[in-house]
């Protein structure tokens, strides 16, 4: 059974859709994608000396015109696309509970997944948590194994602490093909901790696409005015606070220059970044959010 | 602005309890979060109060001020526009006389009654219309006419309350009739009874707090024997406190103490002392040694039997055989016919004998009654009995002593049954004889049979009888003794001046026939004469109501509501409609500016902060 939001026309829209990459892909098979050898699509990438034995057909007859050379043309090789989709799995996922919040993480995941299952092309789930092992499926193709991907997210709930790098560092040990990862995380944890993960990602020659994932709860706490006392869902730690309509503002302007900054070093690393609001509506989000910064076509 | 129930506004008290769930709110309260991240560097490091920090919004104030208001209203507060026709009620019988313990020492109810009149008369417009009244001896306008404050106040402080009890009134009904037929705007009536059911127009003012008491409530001077010369005096003193008292009973006379007698008395109990053998005087005085609270109880006076004989009208249809007492020393006889006595106004005998009569009513005296007819007002008359045999008598008792009731066979007899109360004192199997009851201190005795003429020795049961008849009679023949506020019968006395217990002197006139300022109790005496042939006539006056006497349960006085005068406006303008008009129009604000939390808002609570479980 697919999630509510996955409507039939969602679904619909979702397989016209592609996800585009801004570097090239070692894919297996011939697919859409851009890869960095030399193929038999139609689109040129390079010339090359003629050597004895080479298709006559590639021979550009324009340049030998001119110069009395031969040359031939190369053109590039369209592969498929390996695709990886990290999803946060950690404590603070779970807040303020699950279907507010890492459920419709899942659910752009599983959007996501369904887009480049629809394209015959290769998707790989992660999920980052503190685990013995990495959470991961194996290489889903074809629009059939959507229901793998549901099923894997259905069986992990949120919690514990997370340690970007360290964990991205586990499931990238058996990431064989660069291909697009796409990073579905709240990021509220420190610059040091995400940046060497985002950095990790891009070692591995990674197309990356970053979704910031909040509740609304999150960008507007309701909190009541008065004496507090916050417990942080991953790591325990209580703090006091006196909560005013001073310290909410306070707390949104932190939050904005934190987006800022995770925004902001996604640009800088050639990171697509968008953010999703989980009372957001699904469609509207995948539909046309996420095309608007290039991450589908 | 008055409340007419002020006992709402101790509510009062419980304002501050609006703080509570205040307080409740701003205790510190445990919730999780997904990460506190971006509010480390914002924590202002809360003091960990276990009730938090008091804020207090504005809608606190608007709930405040809404309580505040309902408070007030249930208190009924009126803003009365100040009356200026009153009238002013004091209680001045003989229990304001109760001395009370205040701080600036004793001062009797009556004067702290007249402070507060006076303090009552400063507070109204110097315009007003003041009527003083006084319920002893009866309930009237003081005065006779309608004073000013001015004028008031120094009437109010020369009244003295009199030795008189209360006379038998609905206060409330006499006070509804003053605010109805006089319009009074307010009456204030200041007593020492607790009162009920105050009202807006009738306000009373309670004056003294319970006290025990102890009383001489009965003073009786008689002679033993109307053979001899002797007197006896008989005391009764009631205990009207909760706890048994030891007190010295003193007789006096002349001033000087006769003899004396300790007591013990029973909480709510009386005992009866007798004294005898003690010299002649014109009046004397029974007290009590000590102080209580009441003074005036604690005396009492009588004087001695003005005659030595016995005196007796007999009212007879066969006066021949009444004749023959003429023969006992001390007894003076005179006989007349029924129907004279219907006519007559005799009053110098001190016993009626009616044989074979009876008037209509009871008599006024004591009396005698010897095989009345059937209409008596007394007792029933049964059978004929001829020569009936006696059974039983009562025994100890001064009628039967001495009595050989084995040889006491009277010839005819009819047998008797009190109709309402009565002692049986001599029986026969076929029913009573002889009954004897006491009525309002006179003693009345009916005999079935007749046991006249008076033989002597010839018939000795029967003469022995007789004279215990007649001793029993004598013996409750005293001086006589009026209560305050009864009028003493001058009739008998030819002119002469008489002079009160407080030396106030009026002169009777020839032909006067009553005097009924009797205020105040002790010795009235009349003077006859000159210089030298002067006679004096004594009357003990007493306070006969004991309800005065009994100073730790005062009667309460149930007042109703006294109808508003017809013609004058209202002039108490309530307050309480329109402070629970202005609590609605808060109400109505209150839940404006801070409605009930709506559905989403709570959900997004309830579901994203959830309270962390204390660890």
């Amino acid at each position: 059974m697919l999630p509510a939001p996955f409507t039939s026309e969602f679904l619909s829209r979702l397989e016209c859709l592609r996800l585009q990459t801004r570097k090239e892909v070692l894919g297996s098979r011939p697919g859409s994608y851009s890869s960095p050898r030399r193929g038999t699509s139609l689109e040129f990438a390079d010339y090359r000396k003629y050597s004895p034995g080479d298709d006559l057909r590639y021979l550009d007859w324009g340049i030998f015109a001119r110069s009395d050379r031969l040359y031939v043309k190369l053109f590039r090789e369209e592969v498929d696309l390996f695709a990886y989709l990290f999803v946060d799995a950690s404590g603070s996922m779970a807040f303020p509970s699950l279907q507010a919040k890492f459920s419709p993480a899942c659910n752009v995941a599983l959007a996501f997944a369904y887009v480049v299952l629809s394209n015959h092309d290769h998707v790989k789930l992660h999920l980052l948590q503190e685990s013995p092992a990495p959470l991961a499926t194996p290489f889903f193709r074809g629009r059939h194994r959507i229901k793998g991907c549901i099923d894997f997210v259905s069986s992990i709930s949120p919690k514990g602490p997370l340690e970007l790098a360290p964990a991205l560092g586990k499931h990238l040990k058996k990431v064989r093909r660069p291909g697009k990862a796409i990073l579905l995380s709240d990021f509220l944890m420190p610059v040091s901790s995400y940046q060497p993960g985002l950095n990790l990602l891009r070692a591995f020659n990674l197309d990356i696409s970053v979704i910031q994932v909040l509740s609304r709860q999150e960008i507007d706490p309701p909190f009541p005015r008065g004496d507090l006392a916050l417990v942080d869902s991953e790591s325990g730690e209580e703090m006091g606070f006196q909560w005013t309509e001073r310290l909410r503002e306070q707390y949104q302007e932190a939050m904005e220059r934190h987006n800022r900054e995770l925004r902001s070093i996604c640009h800088q690393a050639g990171i697509h970044y968008s953010i999703f609001v989980t009372d957001q509506e699904l469609s509207k989000y995948v539909l046309q959010t996420l095309p608007a910064i290039g991450l589908f076509k | 602005m008055e409340f007419l129930n002020p006992a709402a506004l101790s509510a009062l008290y419980f304002l501050p309890l609006l703080l509570v769930p205040y307080l409740i709110k701003g205790r510190t309260r445990r919730l999780r979060f997904s990460s506190l991240l971006l509010l480390r560097d914002l924590s202002k490091p809360s003091v960990g109060r276990r009730w938090g920090t008091l804020r207090l919004p504005p809608i606190f104030f608007l709930q405040f001020l809404l309580l505040l208001l309902l408070i007030l209203a249930l208190g009924e507060p009126v803003f009365s526009v100040r009356p200026t026709n009153i009238a002013i009620v004091l209680d001045n019988s003989a229990s304001m006389q109760v001395l009370e313990h205040q701080e600036s020492g004793e001062k009797s109810r009556f004067e702290i009654a007249k402070e507060k009149a006076r303090d009552l008369l400063r507070s109204v417009p110097t315009e007003a219309k003041i009527d003083l009244y006084l319920i002893s001896p009866r309930f009237e306008q003081f005065g006779g006419k309608t004073l000013g404050p001015g004028e008031a106040v120094p009437l109010i402080a020369a009244l003295e309350p009199f030795d008189l009890g209360e006379p038998s009134l609905d206060y409330g009904k006499e006070l509804s009739r003053l605010v109805e037929e006089k319009g009074y705007e307010r009456v204030y009536f200041l007593t020492d009874h607790p009162v009920r059911n105050q009202g807006e127009t009738i306000k009373t003012t309670f004056v003294g707090r319970p006290q025990k008491n102890l009383a001489i409530t009965s003073f009786h001077i008689s002679r033993t024997s109307f053979a001899l010369s002797h007197s006896e005096a008989r005391v009764e003193v009631t205990n009207f406190s909760s706890e048994q008292e030891r007190i010295k009973v003193l007789l006096k006379g002349g001033e000087k103490v006769l003899s004396s007698r300790t007591v013990t008395v029973a909480p709510r109990k009386s005992v009866t002392l007798s004294f005898d053998r003690f010299p002649a005087h014109p009046y004397y005085e029974a007290e009590l040694e000590g102080r209580d609270a009441l003074a005036l109880d604690n005396r009492r006076f009588a004087v001695s039997p003005v005659s030595k004989r016995l005196e007796i009208l007999g009212v007879s249809p066969r006066p021949k055989a009444l004749y023959s007492l003429r023969s006992l020393p001390g007894v003076s006889l005179n006989v007349i016919s029924p129907k004279a006595y219907e006519e007559s106004r005799d009053e110098g005998h001190s016993l009626e004998i009616f044989h074979y009569a009876s008037p209509a009513l009871l008599p006024k005296k004591h009396a005698l009654f010897i095989l009345p007819p059937e209409k008596n007002p007394l007792v029933a008359i049964h059978r004929a009995l001829f020569q009936p045999i006696i059974s039983d008598w009562r025994e100890p008792h001064p009628l039967t002593r001495y009595v050989n009731f084995t040889l006491f066979q009277p010839p005819y007899a009819r047998s008797l049954e009190p109709l309402s109360f009565g002692e049986a004192i001599v029986q026969s199997p076929e029913g009573t004889l002889v009954v004897a009851l006491e009525r309002q201190g006179r003693r009345y005795l009916i005999l079935g049979f007749d046991p006249f003429p008076y033989l002597g020795r010839k018939n000795l049961p029967v003469s022995i009888f007789t004279l215990n008849i007649l001793e029993w009679f004598y013996r409750q023949l005293g001086g006589a003794s009026k209560g305050t506020g009864e009028p003493l019968d001058l009739s008998a006395l030819q002119g002469g001046v008489l002079v009160t217990p407080k030396d106030e002197k009026f002169p009777v006139a020839e032909g006067a026939r009553l005097f009924t300022r009797t205020f105040f109790q002790g010795i009235y005496q009349v003077n006859q004469g000159g210089e030298k042939n002067l006679t004096t006539v004594n009357f003990a006056v007493n306070l006969q109501d004991l309800k005065e006497s009994d100073l730790m349960h005062p009667v309460p006085i149930d007042l109703k509501e006294a109808a508003e005068a017809s013609d004058s406006r209202s002039f108490l303008f309530s307050l309480w409609p329109y402070l629970l008009l202005l609590s609605l129009l808060l109400l109505v604000l209150e839940w404006f500016f801070n409605p009930p939390v709506t559905r989403s808002s709570t959900d997004g609570l309830a579901a994203g902060v959830r309270l962390a479980r204390p660890e």
